[in-house]
């Protein structure tokens, strides 16, 4: 015989009585909604209405201040038929991937280090985190200078210290401006792997380490079968996003390179905005824009499924 | 004594009047709004917040409020204010705008009429840029021209005491300016003014074009192209350095007042700069038309304009602003506040003072007469600014430079542009 567990017991409104505010506040079910409602609502301003419009006009063809004429399919398999847009698509996919690994690798050493007792370690902590304080648009002009061909730094110390007889074309070449890109997007995105993952790895009892350094495992193996099982799940989290972030990538790419030399750096959301904004042609930008959602949609999707097996 | 059929009468017919005319109805705006791009001149941005807003607010009671935006950003601006339909009603256009916002823009002929009229006409060039279905849709203050910016003194140390007429003759120059450790600056890279000012002029100079007349048959494939790409090949290699395939527009500035290059195609900015803040490079910066191909001389295009958006409460007030705005005790002092940086389409400023202060950007004023908007002489509508958007030209001289065969770059943007033009 089963056993349903007996209801949470809840004052009934009287009848012929008006429901009162504080009425309406004690019931669980409407109060998590007065609660949630302003998120909501958020969303659904900004996130959902600037989407579901975005998909209205990438099956249009809508020049900007004109009338939009419904096309279908016709921008996506425009841009499907363009050389530049696979470029595009190759670009974004290289620079999502490498600056994923590097960020995650490079965030998981901050993290370790900044985890232990160390002399001065709060300073450490700040300071490590400014690359991610400071806005974007500022860091990354720093950076234009640092790549700067007559004021470059990095050109400055390897021609000083003899290892190189001239400096390196930055962003002239398109390999090193693809690296540039790259660099820059990695020491930006790095202390908020370091900072998330730090807030897991405090989360560890200093009781399992002992407990394995009993058994006699060293620090390799404490990290691979203490550390990383635990982190395992913040480290998806945080992956999840980062790759969320860097395919959305825009600031970095439009203030340094604008995609070039010749499409070498450009990827969906500058080309989007390019084809929006500079050329007028709204419908095609969305889908440029949209072109991104699948890769996207998997990546959550897989990582969703796998936090819940986990 | 009215009787009340005659009050009623006067009642519905001024009633209708009101309806059919709201901005006329209304009583004067408290004040408008006028969105700028940010002038490379301080002082002209500076006589328009100083002098003409507060004038015109003691003469009418309507205050000006200038929205100064970033250099670079004012497409963006206005894309979002057309779109919108909110935000200031005067808007600066610039290069082939007054046609891809054409239906966000009021028909301003009247005012440009009357101003043609007072001031001896306009150019005929002006036309392409702001006329759109035979309707002015931006009134013309000035063209920002890209010349060739260039140091005299390196360029006599190498006896070429006379800036080169020929592109040919320029990259003679360039490689011994080259060897001296001067070498050039030309952007190739996706800035969105210095690229373009010298690659169109190029290809038009070889006989080079993106379409035809009509924008329906693409035109670019052809042996005129050809030379053009390879004389880009050639001039890059053996004059430039890798860098300015990855240049915007502010890198050919800083590379110049750097003293790392000698030669690039800027607008007057730079000797601008120069004589504030280099006085010494200043001294020996020079200005000189483009050098001229097998099939002329060109210029880019890029006319400065004022439009009125078609969101604007009052139209009238707007146009009545700016018939006072370009009057020429207004406009003739504005321009000379921008220090000739802006070469005025108007002819009775043909012989302006503004032209006797610095006689060195006088080219500017020359290059009016060759200068065409970017599709030319296919039509400037949105074909031509997706092309524009996608740098084809600049891609198609740039790959070139990097090392890619010319028959590859000129089939890539042939392709591109078919697809831009809807044309098989």
């Amino acid at each position: 015989m089963s056993v349903r567990p007996a209801p949470l017991a809840r004052p009934a409104p009287v009848a012929g009585r008006p429901l009162s505010l504080r009425g309406l506040l004690e019931r669980e079910g409407a109060f998590s909604w007065i609660m949630l409602a302003p998120g909501v609502l958020f969303l659904l301003a900004f996130v959902a209405y600037p989407f579901f419009y975005g998909i209205y006009l990438s099956l249009q063809d809508r020049p900007v201040a004109r009338a939009g004429v419904f096309v279908g399919l016709a921008n996506f398999a425009t841009l499907l038929g363009e050389g530049v847009f696979w470029q595009v698509t190759r670009n974004t996919f290289v620079y999502t991937l490498v600056t994923t690994v590097l960020k995650l690798v490079g965030g998981l050493a901050m993290a370790l280090v900044i985890n232990q007792s160390f002399r001065a370690r709060n300073l450490v902590r700040a300071v490590l985190l400014l690359p991610f304080i400071v806005p974007t648009i500022l860091s990354t002009i720093a950076w234009m200078w640092i790549f700067d061909p007559t004021f470059s730094v990095i050109n400055w110390a390897l021609v000083k210290t003899c290892l190189v007889s001239t400096g390196f074309s930055w962003l002239g070449n398109a390999t090193l401006a693809m690296v540039s890109i790259i660099v820059v997007n990695t020491w930006r995105g790095i202390p908020f792997y370091g900072i998330t993952l730090l807030a897991g790895l405090q989360t560890i009892s200093p009781d399992l380490y002992e407990a394995a350094a009993i058994d006699g495992a060293s620090a390799t193996q404490r990290f691979w079968h203490v550390t990383l099982p635990i982190i395992k799940p913040i480290l998806i989290i945080v992956t999840m996003f980062s790759v969320i972030f860097t395919f959305a990538d825009f600031q970095i790419v439009y203030a340094l390179t604008h995609g070039g030399p010749a499409n070498a750096t450009q990827v969906f959301v500058t080309y989007a905005f390019d084809l929006g904004m500079s050329g007028g042609q709204l419908g095609m930008g969305a889908a440029a824009a949209l072109t991104l959602l699948p890769a996207l949609a998997l990546v959550i999707v897989v990582l969703a499924l796998y936090l819940r097996r986990e | 004594m009215t009787t009340r059929r005659e009050f009623l009468t006067v009642t519905l017919a001024g009633g209708a009047a009101a309806a059919l005319a709201p901005g006329r109805a209304a009583a004067a705006p408290k004040s408008m709004s006028v969105v700028h791009e940010s002038s490379f001149i301080k002082s002209f941005d500076d006589f328009f917040v100083k002098k003409l807003a507060p004038d015109y607010e003691k003469m009418t009671g309507i205050k000006i409020n200038y929205e100064p935006v970033s250099v670079g950003s004012m497409l963006t601006r206005l894309t979002t204010i057309v779109e919108t339909k909110s935000g200031p009603e005067i808007v600066h256009t610039g290069i082939n705008w007054p046609h891809l916002f054409d239906q966000g823009l009021v028909d301003v002929s009247d005012v440009a009429g009357e101003i043609g009229k007072k001031l001896g006409g306009w150019h005929d060039n002006v036309h392409d840029a702001v006329v759109v279905n035979k309707k002015w849709k931006s009134l013309p203050w000035g063209n920002i021209g890209q010349l060739e910016n260039y140091r005299t003194d390196w360029f006599k140390e190498v006896g070429v005491n006379k800036f080169p007429d020929t592109w040919e003759d320029l990259l003679a120059a360039g490689r011994l300016l080259k060897k001296k450790g001067h070498p050039f600056g030309f952007e190739l890279g996706h800035g969105f003014g210095d690229n373009h000012g010298w690659l169109y002029p190029l290809l038009w100079s070889y006989g080079g074009q993106e379409t035809d007349k009509s924008g329906k048959t693409v035109t670019i494939d052809s042996d005129e192209t050809a030379k053009a790409v390879d004389f880009c090949r050639r001039f890059y290699k053996e004059t430039m350095f890798e860098d300015v395939l990855g240049w915007t527009d502010v890198n050919n500035n800083k590379a110049f007042l750097g003293e790392q290059i000698s030669c690039t195609n800027n607008a007057s900015s730079i000797l601008v700069v120069a004589k504030r803040d280099f006085p010494e490079i200043g001294k020996v910066t020079d200005h000189a038309l483009n050098p001229q191909g097998p099939k002329g001389r060109f210029h880019l295009l890029n006319v400065q304009g004022h439009a009125i958006a078609a969101h604007a409460p009052d139209v009238a007030a707007a146009k009545a602003f700016l018939r006072w705005l370009y009057d020429d005790k207004q406009l003739s002092a504005w321009l000379t506040a921008g220090d000739a940086y802006y070469a005025p389409f108007l002819r009775a400023y043909d012989n302006h003072p503004m032209w006797e202060q610095e006689p060195r950007n006088l080219p500017y004023k020359e290059s009016l007469k060759t200068s065409r908007l970017h599709a030319w002489p296919g039509p400037p509508g949105l074909a031509a600014s997706e092309s524009v958007a996608k740098y084809v030209i600049v891609d198609m001289f740039a790959k070139a430079c990097r090392g890619d065969s010319t028959k590859d770059v000129i089939a890539t943007a042939a392709s591109q542009l078919k697809q831009i033009h809807k044309v098989k």
